[in-house]
């Protein structure tokens, strides 16, 4: 009988079989991964073929190095190199550009700053961002800015609403009246260096503050983990309370934003690396370095560099495995992140509201996903780019690196559509290309405990030949953070030339 | 044998279902009072079937032969049952009589059905057994089809193509049953021939569906569908009724050739009379060219650029024989350079100025129109206008939508232009707005050009009046980051339909 019954129904939906899914084309895009583990390895390299005297070499070529560079340059210091590993600058702001639009490979908008991150808007006046006071409109998110999926359908902003209950909303309520006091303390700065000095609210997670207030909606349980995996690529149980509390209470806009562009922060990259070309070298990863006399010899392929000082912009936990002396470099934890560039020759149904720039499903253990061609001027559009966010947050981020090299592309184009279809069921219709970027350290963690550590301080302390400037002194990898240590780097190497 | 038997039984119930569904619920969408009309489609065609049941007796020799007659003449008759009640309602005016005629010759085929199929059976199974059968599968037919047919017939295929498809399954049911009772059968080639041929009589009905829904437009709009072309960027549909021909864009209403002299001698004339010196006219929309009519009224206006994104609308307006009688040949005019273009890119990308700007463009219902009404954008605009410039901007209804069109007036303040809004009556719209805008005072013409329809230099004045109920209300400026005018647009409008 129930054989009968499928029968029938199949006879029915004759002609009405989906269709056969589309082939996706694609790749993995160049980490650098493989010249890193050359490194860690310790691999041989080739001597060096000839030695340049030059007073400061930058080591690294993303938002810490570029700023290092682009505040030398200002003072209008010109004896230096910016050595980058990869064949395009950028680090974590770096974009790729395709027959639709640029778009993002990670950072993808800057937060608008408040009156004392001076050196953000300083660049940004530069830029063109930011004129006699008033910020450029099209390069604020346009409407609308973010929606979520939830309970089948998708809502405006991020903060879940549909089927929230009274004791939901008194919770949102009450958490954004302690962010509030929070902030009125003034402690929690971006740059965070300028603030308070992380309280003993750093010693536990953000996940047992939340309990210890009585935090207890699932909604805004999953609202501030979805910060901490957005933000710090971790859980909020991985969290310094310190960070979490950061997060919420450090900014201060004087506009609705954030600040973005089609490419996210490729946009400023692309603007420094055009400016600071002069002593830009892409491709040219730096394998030693080592003490000679009061210098150090920076060995970059065939060419050795040696410079009175070396600015190392490249992610801290590197040090030691170039620079025999090196301080140790402990207690830092950095997230794996995979991100995704998906190309769609037509766009998902949409039943609910419009595609927003941020589009977040509840359910999902990735972050969502952002349309590159959202900052368009454009009315009509029926293709795009999206960039498909991933932090690796749930189990060691060791083990999760690990996971991002074994598996093959086909695997994390599956697990990546699979997660899309939650929400656009006829997403397999629309995607014809995905590239994939694996980062296994993609951002500093702010573990509980970290940020008030002396380890951490010393580092952003050093003074002497070797400077630090990577975002990852901050405890966290966001723009502001890899500019305010790539300048005051450059300050530190210029004082002690004077 | 008996459960391959008894499954056609199951097929032929559900068509038969359907396509007294399909009559239903066409009568009810098509003249309203469900009740009634399923109530009568139903009762019809119960009756219908007994008839056809008292006549099976009458048929004594050749069953299983007359059996798949019947089948093939139900496929015929059910499968273009839809498509021929769609059409008759658009273009007969007996469509009640129609409906009934193929109700009841559904229903006399279906009633002769059963009882020829069970006597074509009765020797092989037991009486007892062969009607607990038949009807057991008989009733499972019609549960199923009676599921499918709200779930996924009508939304996914429609209902012609519903039709269609279950007209192929009796035809199918029909070459089936050759085979099955092959031994039962003389002429079986002829009897073959007949199906295929029904088969692709239907299967070309299920390809050509598209057409007829198209000529089913009919039922959506009030007056006969003279034109009708889905573009890339918009569904574009010309009704007429008696002289009066209106243009549909993506379902709403453009213009009404009765008024629509009143709105484009509105939109051109206060302004650009205004401006004798005015040489070079920039209209961004207005894709018809009846913007472009009274515009080229002005001898001394040299060059007129025309921006629209489809291509469609300019080749329909510039070559129905109709349509360019309305707009004077406007779009083929040496004077007149027709771009296609997203008009915010390309003004970004034009370094021209222009002495008179028409801003033309659809009501700013979601926020891609929206980006077409910001600050971002009027600046924009405002830099392509020369010194004594003027622009002016189609601002949706000051009586209907009485923020927005104001909100649209505060925006271009804040874009640093100075604003003068005007309103008019035109009967197919209501009320509605347009604002003058530009960099220095705006006089009132003191000439126009000959043989205007509606306005006259002394009533020009008074369009600039606002009564009590359009008076202006507080609101925000449109802005890219920010835009509450597609908020206030929705809002201003539900009031109204609410």
């Amino acid at each position: 009988m129930s054989a009968t019954r499928r029968q029938f129904l199949s006879a029915a939906l004759v002609g009405l079989a989906s269709k056969t899914d589309r082939p996706v084309l694609g790749g993995f895009i160049d980490d650098g991964h493989e010249l890193g583990h050359l490194l860690r390895d310790r691999a041989p390299f080739p001597a060096a073929k000839q030695t340049i005297k030059i007073p400061v070499v930058i080591v690294g070529g993303g938002m810490a190095g570029l700023s290092a560079a682009w505040r030398l340059d200002k003072r209008g210091f010109r004896d230096f190199v910016l050595l980058e590993m990869l064949k395009q600058g950028g680090g974590n702001a770096r974009w790729g550009e395709n027959e639709i639009t640029a778009y993002p490979w990670a950072a993808h908008y800057v937060p608008v700053p408040g009156k004392k991150a001076a050196l953000v808007r300083e660049l940004f006046e530069e830029l063109g961002v930011l004129r006699d006071g008033v910020w450029e409109e099209r390069y604020l998110c346009f409407s609308p800015q973010e929606r979520l999926y939830l309970h089948g359908r998708w809502q405006e902003g991020i903060e879940p609403v549909t089927a929230a209950t009274t004791r939901d909303r008194e919770d949102f309520t009450r958490f954004g009246a302690r962010m509030n006091e929070f902030r009125a303390t003034g402690d929690f700065t971006i740059p965070m260096e300028l603030g308070a000095k992380p309280s003993t609210l750093d010693r536990l997670s953000i996940a047992e503050w939340l309990d210890q207030e009585r935090f207890t909606s699932p909604y805004l349980r999953w609202y501030v983990n979805y910060a901490c995996r957005d933000d710090y690529g971790a859980l909020a149980k991985d969290i310094s309370a310190w960070a979490g509390v950061h997060y919420f209470a450090s900014r201060e806009p004087d506009e609705k934003g954030p600040l973005t562009w089609p490419e996210g922060n490729g946009w400023i990259a692309r603007r420094l690396l055009q400016k600071l070309s002069p002593y830009v070298r892409t491709g040219a990863m730096v394998h030693h370095i080592s003490r000679e006399g009061h210098r150090l010899r920076v060995s970059s392929g065939e060419t050795d560099y040696l410079s009175e000082r070396v600015i190392f912009a490249a992610p801290s936990f590197l040090a030691p495995y170039l620079f025999e002396d090196a301080p140790p470099v402990h207690g830092f934890v950095y997230s794996p992140w995979l991100t995704a560039n998906l190309t769609l020759d037509r766009l998902p149904k949409e039943h609910d509201i419009e595609t927003a720039w941020d589009n977040v499903i509840y359910e999902s253990p990735a972050l969502g996903y952002v349309v590159a061609t959202h900052q368009s001027l454009r009315t009509f559009m029926d293709r795009s780019v999206w960039t498909f966010y991933w932090s690796l947050a749930e189990g060691s981020p060791a083990a999760n690196r690990q996971l991002l090299l074994e598996k093959d592309w086909s695997y994390w184009k599956e697990a990546i559509l699979h997660d899309l279809e939650r929400a656009h069921p006829d997403i397999r219709e629309c995607v014809y290309h995905i590239d994939i970027l694996r980062l296994g350290h993609a951002m500093a963690r702010p573990v509980p405990g970290f940020l008030g550590s002396e380890e951490r301080r010393r580092l952003s302390e050093t003074s002497g030949n070797f400077l630090f400037a990577n975002s990852d002194l901050s405890g966290f990898s966001i723009f502001e953070e890899a500019q305010y240590h790539g300048v005051r780097a450059a300050e530190q190497a210029l004082g002690t030339l004077q | 044998m008996p459960v391959v038997l008894f499954l056609s039984v199951a097929l032929i119930a559900a068509c038969g279902l359907i396509y007294e569904l399909v009559a239903g619920t066409l009568a009810s969408y098509l003249l309203g009072d469900s009740v009634f009309q399923f109530s009568t489609v139903i009762g019809s065609y119960l009756f219908a079937m007994g008839v056809g049941s008292y006549f099976s007796r009458f048929i004594i020799r050749g069953l299983v032969a007359q059996f798949i007659t019947i089948e093939l003449m139900v496929g015929l008759v059910g499968g273009f049952s839809s498509a021929a009640l769609f059409l008759a309602f658009a273009y007969t005016q007996g469509f009640q009589l129609i409906l009934y005629a193929v109700v009841i010759a559904i229903g006399v085929l279906v009633g002769l059905e059963i009882p020829l199929l069970m006597r074509i059976l009765k020797n092989r199974l037991e009486f007892r057994e062969l009607v607990a059968h038949v009807l057991t599968f008989d009733y499972l037919g019609a549960l199923a089809a009676s599921l499918l047919f709200p779930i996924l017939l009508v939304p996914k295929l429609g209902m012609v193509r519903s039709a269609l498809l279950f007209g192929l399954i009796n035809a199918g049911v029909a070459l089936w049953s050759t085979y099955l009772f092959r031994n039962e059968l003389g002429a079986r080639a002829l009897l073959r021939a007949a199906c295929v041929v029904v088969l692709v009589a239907l299967g070309a009905g299920m390809v050509g569906a598209e057409k007829i829904t198209q000529a089913a437009d009919n039922n959506l709009y009030a007056d006969e569908v003279i034109f009708a072309r889905d573009t890339r960027y918009q569904r574009i549909v010309l009704t007429k009724w008696k002289d009066d021909v209106r243009l549909f864009l993506s379902s709403h209403l453009q213009f009404s050739s009765r008024d629509e002299y009143r709105y484009h001698e509105a939109l051109v004339h206060p302004g650009l009379a205004s401006l004798p010196g005015a040489r070079r006219v920039l209209v961004l929309g207005g894709g018809d060219g009846l913007a472009l009519r009274e515009i080229l009224k002005y001898p001394d206006v040299t060059s007129v650029t025309l921006v629209d994104l489809d291509p469609e609308m300019i080749r329909l307006f510039s070559t129905h024989p109709y349509l360019v009688t309305l707009n004077q040949h406007s779009l083929t005019n040496p004077r007149v350079h027709v771009i296609n273009a997203d008009a915010f890119v390309w003004l970004d990308r034009s370094s021209e100025s222009y002495d008179f700007i028409v801003v033309d463009f659809p009501d700013p219902t979601n926020y891609s129109l929206g980006k077409l009404y910001t600050t971002a954008f009027y600046r924009l605009m405002a830099k392509h206008l020369s010194a004594q410039g003027l622009a002016v901007v189609q601002s949706t209804s000051p009586l209907f939508a009485r923020q927005s069109y104001w909100c649209i007036v505060e925006t271009l303040k804040q874009a640093g232009l100075k604003t003068y809004p005007y309103h008019l009556y035109v009967p197919s719209f209501g009320e509605w707005g347009f604002v003058l805008a530009g960099l220095n005072p705006y006089e009132p013409p003191a000439t126009l050009p000959e043989h205007l329809r509606y306005l006259s230099v002394a009533t020009i004045p008074q369009l600039f009046q606002f009564p009590n109920d359009m008076l202006p209300v507080d609101a925000e400026s449109n802005r890219l980051n920010d835009q509450v005018l597609v908020r206030y647009y929705e809002h201003d409008w539900r009031e109204i339909t609410h």
